[in-house]
């Protein structure tokens, strides 16, 4: 009888689940375009996939440029963001492999010691790399910015905010990825006046950096914990009294330290030079509290990727660049040209907005970019 | 195997209506990524099972998972010893976690949650010190021979003509015996009773004669040790190692999968089958919300919906279990 009983029950729980889950696969059949997931649905409209490294809303600006460019290309995209690092990436590209998928575009975390995730993916798929490269993979190209160059740029922003010179606070999310670890050293490079060499490695911990006119204090990590991302900022500034500039390399770390100077009654008194294009970070800007960000283009990476991967899927192989890399190259971004950028911003991201050609400001860019490194020597940095 | 009943339906259920619902969810490529995964939670399941059998618990999994995988390089590449030298780091620093926290348990008297949960802050402070943050990675030439145990059955020594060898993940090899180790020292060996019985009444157990200081020690040394194991494990399948993040709520996973499969959190009661399948239900979830095509932002709150469904008709069954037995108790007295 309890037996009975029990069996009754767990029917009656299967029932529960099953409800909701046959829905969803009827539902997922039916998707069309933009749709996420399900089958493969043949050749005429490719299955693409674009992985990010995190969960960001830089990444849904990229994520707007990708499902833009699925209506474009006709393409079936499916954006993918890992909440939990290495482990989230490679359980979501193994199951996008095993729905057959037709190409991927990913952001690697690691890409030195993702190897294995790679060479599995371009074994069953079109591979190409966004945001992050991985030039020892098989890879059929990479978009993207150069990093150390765009923490270069990121710096002569700080020169320009403190040309008398003084003392620096980094603030980034995690020093474990490539991008974050290059663009800390082209901060740093840039005021020490160093020469360009992205291979460069100032240990986080070795205390302060000193140059002629720039020191770098320090460098805070706070593993995305926005909590202490802004805790890092407001124990700067009581730490350090002159703290001249604060510098933010994630995208959310600019409108925490903005807070905390706000907070301290010291706008003004301690510059801010963000990275990316928070919201927050732009109005700082108009307001004239953040002196300038550094920005790249996350709409154009997926726009770009589901270009490629739906060209490439349809067999067209001319989609690739020569040498393997599209560069989207980083903007500075000052109060001169905030309002033009932020509005073209808005237009890229609203919806039901045709993709651009091409974005704004990007001659300045090119400027800027005129002594970049090779972008293939990117992510050798990752130790 | 009667009480695992209930959670081998939802994932007979959930696995059925995946199969039903995307074709590719049944391929062979597919089958062994799941049965990899929920293998290597199932592993770390299996090791808190101990603790939470005592009633206690231990929250420091995930950061002690972090710093294994994060020693282990360091040993090995940085500081070039061999590769005997960085297991025994491993698994001797998993030890002493273990004893560690026994001892301030049953002898300072501390909670386990306090300890542990000191534990998971200490751990993963350590790991990110120990490398300054920087990324550690499993390339190296020197884990090519360990690699093997994330691989396939096929790449083990004189499998290689087996057949379907290479559809089996050793992960699954190494669960399997894992498992079998553990529900024969808990069900059929003298130390597996005493340990059930202090989780039931420690008081009662104690004066009966069991060293139950001995047995909690057991218990969480047990827990390390495992957990290190699958720290290892974890860290040769990913790969690359970000040390203030690699192994974040591995704890809760863990213990996820041993709630669902009938361990009570009050102690005394738990089966090791039942925590693989609670594993494995976590896993094939994750699994199917993709291949369905469900918004994977749901992802968590279909999880902790299924982890309640399971716990509440696990407490139904045995409240009406136990109405039962009383009725029928009542009829014989009468």
């Amino acid at each position: 009888m309890i037996l009975q009983r029990r069996s009754r029950l767990s029917l009656l729980l299967m029932l529960l689940l099953f409800a909701p889950f046959s829905g969803c696969a009827e539902r997922d059949t039916q998707s069309g375009n933009g749709g996420s997931g399900g089958a493969s649905s043949g050749a005429a409209t490719p299955k693409v996939a674009y992985v990010t490294n995190g969960i960001a809303s830089f990444w849904v600006i990229a994520e707007k440029g990708a499902m833009d460019g699925g209506k474009e290309f006709n393409a079936d995209v499916n954006v993918q963001m890992p909440a939990n690092g290495v482990e989230d990436q490679k359980r979501m590209c193994q199951d996008l492999l095993a729905q057959g998928i037709d190409g991927i575009a990913i952001s690697p975390i690691d890409p030195d010691n993702q190897g294995d995730l790679l060479s599995e993916i371009s074994q069953h798929t079109k591979l190409i790399t966004q945001d992050s490269d991985a030039p020892d993979s098989d890879r059929l190209c990479y978009i993207g910015v150069d990093n150390y160059t765009a923490g270069r740029m990121c710096g002569a922003l700080v020169r320009e905010a403190m040309p008398e010179g003084g003392s620096v606070m980094i603030f980034v999310g995690r020093l474990g990825q490539a991008n974050a670890r290059l663009r800390r050293q082209g901060v740093i490079d840039e005021l020490l006046d160093r020469d360009p060499d992205p291979n460069r490695y100032d240990e986080p911990g070795a205390g302060e950096i000193k140059g002629d006119k720039y020191s770098v204090l320090d460098t805070r990590t706070d593993g995305f914990d926005f909590g202490k991302a802004k805790a890092n900022a407001q124990d700067a500034i009581a730490k350090y009294d002159d703290l001249g500039c604060m510098v933010g390399l994630f995208a959310y770390n600019p409108p925490l330290m903005l807070d905390a100077v706000r907070e301290a009654n010291k706008i003004g008194k301690i510059k801010i030079v963000a990275f990316d294009e928070e919201a927050a970070s732009l109005q700082g800007i108009v307001d004239g509290e953040v002196y300038g960000t550094v920005v790249q283009n996350p709409y154009k990476y997926g726009y770009e990727s589901v270009r490629i991967l739906a060209g490439l899927a349809r067999g067209d192989e001319s989609v690739i660049p020569e040498g393997g890399f599209i560069d989207i190259p980083a903007r500075q971004i000052r109060k001169d040209n905030v309002d033009e950028f932020w509005t073209e911003l808005k237009r890229l991201t609203a919806t039901g907005t045709p993709a651009p050609e091409t974005s704004a400001d990007e001659t300045e860019a090119e400027e800027a970019n005129d002594d970049k490194a090779e972008p293939a020597a990117e992510s050798e940095k990752t130790e | 195997m009667k009480k695992n009943l209930g959670i081998l339906g939802i994932l007979m259920v959930v696995f059925l209506a995946t199969a039903y619902g995307s074709k590719s969810f049944f391929t062979p490529y597919n089958l062994f990524n799941l049965v990899e995964r929920s293998s290597l939670y199932g592993i770390i399941g299996i090791g808190v099972a101990f603790v939470i059998i005592t009633s206690g618990i231990d929250l420091s999994i995930g950061s002690l998972i972090g710093l294994v995988a994060v020693m282990f390089p360091f040993v090995v590449v940085e500081h070039q010893m061999s590769l005997g030298a960085g297991l025994m780091a491993v698994f001797g620093l998993s030890l002493a976690v273990g004893v560690t926290h026994g001892l301030l348990i049953t002898k300072l008297k501390l909670q386990p949650f306090v300890v542990t949960l000191c534990g998971l802050m200490i751990y993963r402070g350590l790991a990110r010190w120990l490398v300054s943050d920087k990324t550690m990675g499993y390339g190296n030439e020197s884990f090519a021979g360990l690699k093997v145990l994330v691989g396939n059955a096929s790449q083990l020594p004189g499998c290689a003509s087996l057949p379907g060898a290479k559809h089996v993940p050793v992960v699954f090899l190494i669960l399997i015996v894992l498992g079998t180790v553990a529900a024969i020292f808990l069900n059929k060996t003298i130390y597996g009773r005493y340990l059930l019985a202090l989780g039931r009444n420690e008081q009662a157990a104690r004066f009966s004669g069991i060293n139950t200081t001995k047995m909690i020690i057991l218990a969480y040394v047990l827990c390390s040790m495992i957990s290190g194991l699958g720290g290892l494990l974890f860290a040769l399948d990913y790969g690359s190692i970000q040390p203030d993040s690699f192994g974040n709520f591995y704890e809760l996973y863990a213990i996820a999968a041993a709630v669902l499969g009938g361990c009570s959190l009050r102690g005394g009661e738990g089966s090791i089958f039942g925590i693989v399948l609670g594993a494995a239900l976590m896993r094939l979830l994750m699994n199917s919300i993709s291949m369905l095509g469900i918004d994977d932002q749901l992802e968590p709150t279909v999880i902790g919906f299924v982890i309640l469904i399971g716990v509440i008709v696990d407490q139904l069954v045995k409240r009406i279990a136990a109405h039962r037995r009383a009725v029928l108790q009542a009829r014989q007295a009468s």
